[in-house]
């Protein structure tokens, strides 16, 4: 009896050690190719900050509004931020890709999972710079609009302006990150429909005065007022 | 022998203006003379002329170039005797070349023997041959025309003791024709020259015939009876000869001189003449083609004369102020150019030379309506010398070779009723008729050429005239036709090439055939016709449709 | 002498074709219309007669670049040539005058159609040209002297204008345009920005070449360019004095298109001319012919307090946008004379000056858009206009040149400012 125990925990220990010595060069594959991984997305990170640096994407950033919210979130810069961003993207990339290596079931489909998750989110990403962009954009040209066609209350417009486009970027994002989509969407038609309406209401008893003036020169030629109050500035 | 066949034969004529006493001397006085200008009959038939027109040759003092006549029955000795005259006219006609002579009607040189009759005393019969008056105030107002010599039309006779009528110079008194015993000899003068065989007058001063109170004294309607009653007996008696009116006048006053074809046969054309140099300079056939637009229509019967320089200088009174300062900074910088209101240079000084400008103001005259005038020398590009004075500088002697005197006398040169031109340009060593005969290319020769291809087709004497309008301003177009011959002439104006787009659908089908080389260029078709020209090029095309 | 070939494809092949008819020219006269019926047929007769009159020998054309007119404009251009053709004319001419007409676009642009008209001139080889503007209906035949005159007997490469203008108008030239170009490019050109002025064609061709055409202004404020460029090519520039100037309609909206022209161009072209005009010191002053331009001094109604409360209220509410723009100093001055009743308001030169410069700054980094820089600058114009008023109400046409003079010595010292704020940007 006692050969057949020794015999028995022999052949244990020969398992374990095949299962170990199966087990070891995945563990190995996967330490190379997180290494690896690490130097590629390293030199990624470099690549990228200088072709970030060369489209000078701090200033458009700062166009966007974006870098006022980093700073004031104690944040790095706009191009710091994204080649940070992109360098661990890319080096976890590569550290699940080993761990799939390893073999380890159930744990495959979530990394599958992942991978397809990551285009769709910098896809929200880059929806969310532009429109974060032209939010500023277009808020601004409604500002400098207003102050120089004599609107009361241009800063009022202004934000409006710019909560709309924002929200409605908001919408398409998460629409695009598949997160509470129709929730988003209903929230956005109800809020952007209210919206409208009381601007609607707002500009139509408020705003009287200037759509008619706005009508009577698109369309009443010739009747130029002679507004002697008015200089010529050329 | 007079040649009578053709009495339209003024309508296809070549005419060359030529003054006996500049052409060849024949007898060694160092004047020009009859038998010289016999001699050198070939030499025009050669040339292609058919007509040649000269200058007064009566017995005078010469104090007015031959037109102040004391004598209107023979010639003046220095040119020969009236039987030259004669044998000229025979030798002329042999070869069918026409003769104009000149006939000046209106008044006489005072050593005329009438005037001296006339003046003799009041009761002498040619007392009333001219216009006599105790005072000097009748036909007040009349314009004078010599402002530089005469202060007045009337001129005081001592001898006489009264006061005669002259529009010239005092020393031409004007003829009575209200006399018409004046008219009776006036038609004798002319049936004496007419009999011999002379086939044409240039008419001299014939607005000024007959005077009348409260007028200007200029075309009134007696003058054109006269001229109208001597034409009638011109057709009864002489038909086929030809009457040329000198008139310096706009173009619509002159019409009333062709009548109804029963007064002048032709008459010159004064004011187209400084609008071709005009256009020239400008580059520009607006001047050209606007006088002609303003030109009345003239009977079937009659015709203009056209001509490029004469004995005169080249006259600028029938221009505006503006286009007289144009010309005269552009063709006569240096004032003594200037003579009254023109310039008294002859053709290639006028166009410095330029073998082109010269070709192509020649063809303009070829190919404009009306008949050409040659002045003598102008085809071989004679020169002129401005210090002759008056206007003698372009009455020089003919050029006919490189040798004693140009080859026109064999007198010691100080004889020479003038100088020759004698600088390298245009002395007669270098431009001279026989260098230019043996040259191919000389203008001579060229001037030969053009004359034949005129003469080559009736379109040109006796056609319409139809200006095609193309947008390029410097193109002078237009289409010459006669029954179904049609002719497009055109004309680049400018020293530099030139494309010009014609708009001949009225031609459509038509080739184009050009008449110097007789080589076809494109048929006309629905787009417009394209021509590229070289600097002062022309073309002559005749319209063929196969 | 080399001749570069102009970018003539852009022309169509009908005016192409005019253009071969009218040949070599002595005098061009461009004439950009856009449904100026109502003016352009006296235009266009006084340019007949000046031609007539001033220069009856010189071969000449009318070349009419048209942007789209649907009122018969071109055909009372075109009417006015003297050919030939129609004999019917009773003005006497020496030679054809032609005058041809061009559609460039099917809406107005300015720079194209002044491309076309040089771009004519230099394939006619005209020697002199004029630009007229279709509005000024006052013009007279002489002004056709005046503007070409300088370049065919002078031998200058271009001619501006100078008028009779009341004190009061044109205050964005007399205020900014005018001590801005003296300051920066050395050369005291009154009217710098102007749609007549005259010019050789030497310029023309040196301004075709330079193919500003596709930078995506669309050619706007190309007048201004025009000197401009003459300044920094070192062309030869002369002013010369042509009358009054018409009277256009004014609305207060039209400030900003204005500044598009005016500023924006100046701003945009500052980059491209540094090596110029970061080199000039001081400033010289420009030949004028004729007489002096002439100030009028009748009183002019003027809404002088909403000027002020436009400036006090784009100073407030623009506030984020300045932010960008100016330095914090000069923003506080700002925004603390906007606090001032009318009565102690006082936006002085040397504030005016710094204002303007370090908008030139923002402009040259874009901050923000250039665009809305240039719009932000409207009412910050419109106190400093208010403040140019004021101080003028009863003065003297010589007071008003001397305060004008004493605003350019202004621009000119604080000039290495300008200089300073532009290198530390790089």
């Amino acid at each position: 009896m006692r050969e057949m125990i020794i015999s028995e925990l022999i052949q244990a220990l020969h398992d374990l050690a095949r299962g170990f010595a199966h087990f070891l060069p995945r563990l190995i594959v996967m330490l190379i190719l997180a290494f690896a991984g690490w130097v590629i997305a390293y030199v990624v990170k470099v690549v990228l900050r200088s072709v970030l640096k060369l489209i000078k994407f701090d200033k458009l950033s700062e166009n966007a509004g974006a870098s006022q919210l980093l700073t004031r979130a104690a944040l790095p810069s706009a191009t710091e931020l994204l080649t940070r961003f992109v360098f661990w993207v890319a080096w976890l990339g590569f550290i699940l890709l080993g761990v799939s290596v390893l073999g380890i079931l159930g744990l495959q489909e979530q990394i599958a999972r992942f991978f397809l998750f990551v285009p769709r989110l910098f896809v929200a990403m880059f929806i969310l710079f532009l429109g974060l962009l032209s939010a500023s954009f277009f808020s601004r040209a409604a500002l400098l609009a207003a102050v120089n066609a004599n609107v009361p209350s241009p800063r009022v417009l202004s934000l409006a302006v710019r909560s709309i486009i924002i929200v409605f970027v908001l919408s398409i994002v998460f629409e695009e990150l598949g997160l509470a989509e129709q929730t988003m969407l209903v929230a956005f038609g109800i809020a952007f429909g209210a919206l409208m309406f009381g601007l609607a209401i707002a500009f139509g008893m408020g705003g009287r005065g200037l759509a008619q003036r706005f009508l009577e020169k698109k369309f009443v030629r010739g009747k130029k007022e002679e507004n002697e109050d008015e200089l010529s500035p050329l | 022998m007079p040649l009578h066949q053709d009495v339209l034969w003024y309508k296809d004529a070549i005419v060359y203006q030529v003054h006996v006493r500049t052409f060849q001397d024949s007898n060694g006085d160092g004047i020009g003379d009859f038998p010289g200008l016999e001699e050198k009959l070939d030499y025009l038939l050669e040339l292609g002329i058919n007509a040649i027109w000269l200058m007064p040759f009566f017995p005078s003092p010469l104090r007015d170039d031959g037109y102040d006549i004391a004598d209107y029955s023979t010639v003046h000795s220095s040119y020969g005797t009236l039987e030259d005259f004669r044998k000229l006219l025979g030798s002329a006609h042999d070869r069918g070349i026409r003769v104009i002579i000149e006939m000046v009607l209106n008044h006489t040189s005072d050593q005329h023997p009438w005037f001296q009759e006339s003046r003799s005393s009041k009761d002498n019969p040619r007392r009333d041959w001219y216009v006599w008056s105790d005072t000097n105030t009748r036909y007040q107002g009349t314009r004078i025309i010599f402002l530089d010599a005469e202060t007045s039309n009337w001129a005081w006779d001592p001898i006489s003791t009264s006061y005669y009528w002259h529009r010239f110079f005092s020393h031409q008194p004007d003829l009575n024709y209200d006399n018409p015993a004046v008219r009776e000899q006036m038609w004798n003068v002319m049936k004496f020259w007419l009999e011999m065989g002379v086939d044409a007058f240039r008419l001299d001063a014939v607005p000024y015939l007959v005077e009348r109170e409260g007028t200007n004294c200029e075309n009134l309607l007696e003058t054109h009876e006269i001229l109208k009653e001597l034409r009638r007996q011109l057709d009864e008696h002489f038909p086929g000869r030809m009457l040329l009116a000198e008139a310096n006048q706009w173009p619509a006053d002159l019409r009333p001189y062709f009548g109804d074809g029963d007064e002048f046969h032709m008459a010159f054309h004064f004011p187209l003449m400084p609008r071709m140099f005009m256009g020239l300079k400008l580059e520009d056939r607006k001047p050209i083609t606007e006088i002609l637009q303003q030109t009345p229509e003239i009977p079937p019967s009659c015709q203009w004369s056209l001509f490029l320089r004469n004995h005169d200088e080249l006259t600028l009174e029938m221009v505006t102020d503006e286009e007289r300062d144009y010309m005269y900074d552009m063709y006569a910088q240096d004032k003594t150019m200037r003579l009254n209101l023109g310039i008294r240079r002859r053709l290639a000084p006028l166009l410095n030379n330029d073998r082109r400008r010269i070709e192509l103001m020649n063809g303009m005259l070829m190919s404009l309506p009306g008949t050409p005038i040659i002045y003598y020398g102008d085809e071989i590009g004679m020169g002129d010398n401005i210090n002759l004075g008056d206007r003698n500088g372009v009455r020089t002697p003919m050029q006919w070779s490189g040798e004693w005197n140009g080859g026109f006398s064999a007198a010691d040169p100080e004889h020479l009723y003038a100088p020759l031109i004698q600088d390298p340009v245009y002395g007669y060593p270098a431009v001279n008729v026989l260098r230019q005969k043996a040259s191919e290319h000389s203008l001579l020769n060229w001037m030969r050429s053009i004359i034949t291809v005129r003469r080559s087709t009736a379109v040109f004497g006796r056609g319409s005239i139809e200006f095609l309008y193309p947008a390029n301003h410097r193109i002078l177009a237009y289409v010459r036709r006669l029954g179904n011959e049609a002719v497009l002439v055109v004309n680049n104006l400018s020293g530099t090439a030139q494309a010009v787009e014609l708009d001949l659908r009225r031609y459509k089908g038509n080739i184009l055939i050009e008449m110097s080389g007789q080589n076809m260029f494109p048929r006309v078709g629905d787009q417009p016709y394209l021509l590229t020209m070289g600097p002062y090029q022309f073309y002559w095309f005749r319209l063929r449709r196969v | 002498m080399e001749t570069k070939l102009a970018e003539e494809t852009f022309l169509t092949d009908d005016f192409l074709r005019q253009l071969i008819n009218v040949g070599e020219v002595d005098i061009l006269v461009g004439l950009p219309t856009h449904n100026n019926a109502k003016t352009i047929g006296s235009i266009v007769h006084t340019i007949q007669s000046g031609i007539l009159q001033c220069f009856p020998r010189e071969r000449a054309v009318i070349i009419n670049a048209d942007g789209g007119s649907r009122d018969g404009s071109t055909e009372l251009v075109t009417g006015a040539s003297i050919d030939d053709v129609r004999p019917a004319s009773n003005l006497y001419a020496l030679r054809t005058l032609h005058a041809i007409s061009t559609q460039y676009a099917s809406s107005p642009a300015s720079g194209v159609a002044l491309r076309t008209i040089l771009a004519a001139a230099e394939l006619l080889r005209a020697k002199a040209c004029v630009v007229l503007s279709p509005e000024s209906a006052n013009i007279e035949p002489e002004w056709l002297a005046k503007l070409l005159h300088p370049v065919r007997r002078d031998g200058f490469d271009l001619v501006t204008p100078t008028y009779r203008r009341h004190k009061f108008e044109g205050l964005l030239i007399t205020n900014l345009l005018y001590p801005m170009v003296r300051a920066l490019y050395g050369v005291g050109i009154r009217e710098a920005y102007t749609p007549e002025f005259g010019f050789s064609s030497r310029l023309g061709s040196h301004f075709l070449a330079q193919n500003a055409w596709n930078d995506g202004t669309g050619g706007t404020g190309v007048e201004l360019r025009f000197a401009l460029a003459a300044i920094a090519g070192g062309y030869r520039i002369c002013q010369s004095f042509l009358g009054e100037k018409d009277h256009i309609e004014r609305h207060a909206a039209d400030l900003v298109p204005a500044l598009r022209q005016t500023v924006g161009t100046l701003f945009s072209a500052l980059e491209p001319d540094f090596p110029v005009w970061s080199t000039v010191a001081g400033s010289r002053p420009v030949p004028t012919t004729g007489a002096d331009q002439e100030v009028l001094l009748e009183p002019l109604r003027v809404n002088r307090k909403r000027l002020r409360e436009m400036f006090s209220t784009g100073v407030a509410e623009l506030e984020s946008v300045f932010e960008s723009i100016l330095s914090p100093s000069t923003l506080a001055e700002l925004q603390r004379i906007a606090r001032q009743g009318e009565e102690e308001f006082h936006y002085s030169g040397e504030l005016w000056v710094k204002t303007v410069y370090e908008f030139a700054a923002a402009y040259q980094r874009s901050v923000i858009s250039r665009d809305h820089i240039i719009q932000a600058l409207a009412p910050i114009f419109r106190g400093r206009a208010f403040t140019f008023l004021m101080e003028n109400r009863d003065a003297s046409a010589e007071d008003v040149e001397n305060n004008i003079e004493g605003l350019c010595l202004e621009f000119e010292r604080l000039k290495p400012y300008l200089l300073q704020m532009w290198k530390s940007r790089e």
